[in-house]
């Protein structure tokens, strides 16, 4: 009896074994695009670690239930959500959401194109740039430039239509051309209204 | 193609996710409007700064080990947990007993459940297809290729297009007015689709023949704010489909199955 006992124990071990390896392979690789998209999204490193392994924890439990082999947008889905609800638990106001907000859509005059790219060169620059920009439009930019998934795999991670994803970041990068061409006019105006 | 187009375009141009045609349209635009080609060269340099690896947050070391330690904690309890459900099985004379009842139990499950799903995703399919029909009606000089409330007129119109005559009761009495009637393609097959209204809501009702018993009742799902209605008739088969709620779509239903 006791024989059969472990045996019995041993088969089902076996299977949770076999799901733990099945898993340290499809799914730990994207540790570091886990890590990045949490870093991105709360702003903090010792958010995203903790963001990061409550995510792990969820896509294992939930292991079973991944159908497709794109366990990366399935893991950056998990992360995303889990971040979100980390925000929404720990910060008491919200980022307001961008997604009502218009970007003012008249031509105002270009930036100098050389002046432009002197400012892209800092990478400090655009960094700071794209963490200005509303959770929306970033996470999908995240996504696309940083993480190279293709605009089927940002659909399913953010769980929004493709033609979502695509407008998202027409936005997003337009919005993202103004401001790093906008600190000196910003500058200017601040001159201007102390002097 | 004009320049609004183009800005809105551009972001899936520059990543290669638009369609042939339209990129060919960009390309043509973008010769002609020396605008648009600072704008894309703007994009371009932002995407290549977007794409400085030191943008990119590296985890620590740790974090992977904390990572992987937290998971196959993680791992083994549940592998406890699930053992421990099956503690009971461990007691042989249980075990026979139960494993017989069970396979018994399954046996007549999975035939039920092999029956059942065939049908069930048959339908379901049909059913994405029928709101796909639908939707695709409401677009501007899609909904009626017969415009007509009079069913001698829409009736007849089907003769000669389908093998088939469709049923095209008057309902006009109980407040459901016969708009019109067109072709669509469904379950591999062209079918009649019958287009009645009640305050400005379309309702489509697909109908093409079948063999078989008739449903007793009349099966009802939504999907994203429609309401999908389906029967089986002695031989014809019914979808009705609108965005009306659903018990005034119940009534549309038990009124076009009573005629």
């Amino acid at each position: 009896m006791t024989g059969d006992g472990v045996r019995f124990y041993g088969r089902h071990f076996v299977r949770s074994q076999d799901r733990l390896i099945r898993f340290e392979q499809q799914i730990s690789p994207h540790l570091r695009a886990a890590y990045n998209l949490a870093r991105w999204l709360t702003g903090s490193h010792e958010d995203a670690e903790d963001v990061v392994q409550e995510a792990f924890l969820r896509a294992f439990s939930a292991f079973d239930n991944l159908r497709n082999d794109d366990g990366k947008a399935w893991l950056l889905a998990i992360v995303r959500n889990t971040a979100l609800t980390w925000i929404k638990r720990n910060r008491a106001v919200l980022p307001i959401s961008a997604l009502n907000q218009e970007i003012d859509d008249r031509r105002e005059p270009s930036p100098d194109p050389e002046q432009m790219l002197l400012i892209l060169a800092d990478g400090q620059e655009i960094r700071r740039a794209l963490q200005q920009l509303p959770l929306e439009f970033r996470e999908v930019i995240v996504l696309r430039e940083i993480e190279g998934l293709a605009y089927k795999e940002i659909a399913a991670a953010v769980g929004v239509p493709l033609g979502t994803v695509m407008s998202r970041l027409a936005r997003g990068r337009e919005w993202l051309r103004r401001i790093v061409s906008g600190p000196r006019e910003g500058a200017n105006q601040t001159r201007s209204k102390s002097g | 193609m004009n320049c609004e187009h183009l800005k809105m375009y551009l972001a899936a141009y520059l990543d290669d996710e638009l369609d042939i045609a339209e990129s060919l349209r960009l390309d043509q635009h973008l010769t002609e409007c020396a605008e648009c080609r600072r704008l894309q060269e703007e994009h371009l340099a932002l995407r290549s700064a977007l794409r400085d690896p030191g943008l990119r947050y590296e985890p620590s070391a740790a974090l992977a080990n904390r990572v992987a330690s937290a998971v196959r904690r993680r791992a083994k309890e549940l592998s406890r947990e699930e053992s421990s459900r099956l503690d009971w099985l461990r007691m042989p004379s249980l075990r026979w007993a139960s494993a017989a009842t069970v396979l018994v139990m399954l046996s007549a499950a999975v035939t039920a459940l092999i029956l059942q799903n065939v049908r069930s995703s048959h339908e379901q399919l049909l059913a994405s297809a029928v709101l796909t029909g639908h939707i695709r009606s409401l677009q501007p000089g899609h909904l009626v290729d017969v415009p007509s409330s009079d069913r001698h007129t829409v009736k007849p119109w089907f003769q000669g297009k389908l093998d088939f005559a469709p049923p095209v009761p008057d309902l006009s009495e109980l407040g459901w007015v016969l708009v019109g009637g067109r072709l669509d393609y469904l379950d591999g097959r062209p079918v009649a689709a019958l287009v009645y209204q009640r305050r400005m809501h379309n309702i489509n009702v697909f109908t093409w023949p079948r063999q078989g018993a008739a449903d007793k009742s009349i099966q009802q799902d939504d999907r994203h704010g429609y309401q999908i209605l389906h029967w089986n008739g002695a031989d014809m088969t019914y979808w009705v489909v609108s965005d009306l709620n659903r018990d005034e779509l119940m009534d549309f239903a038990r009124a076009l199955r009573g005629h």
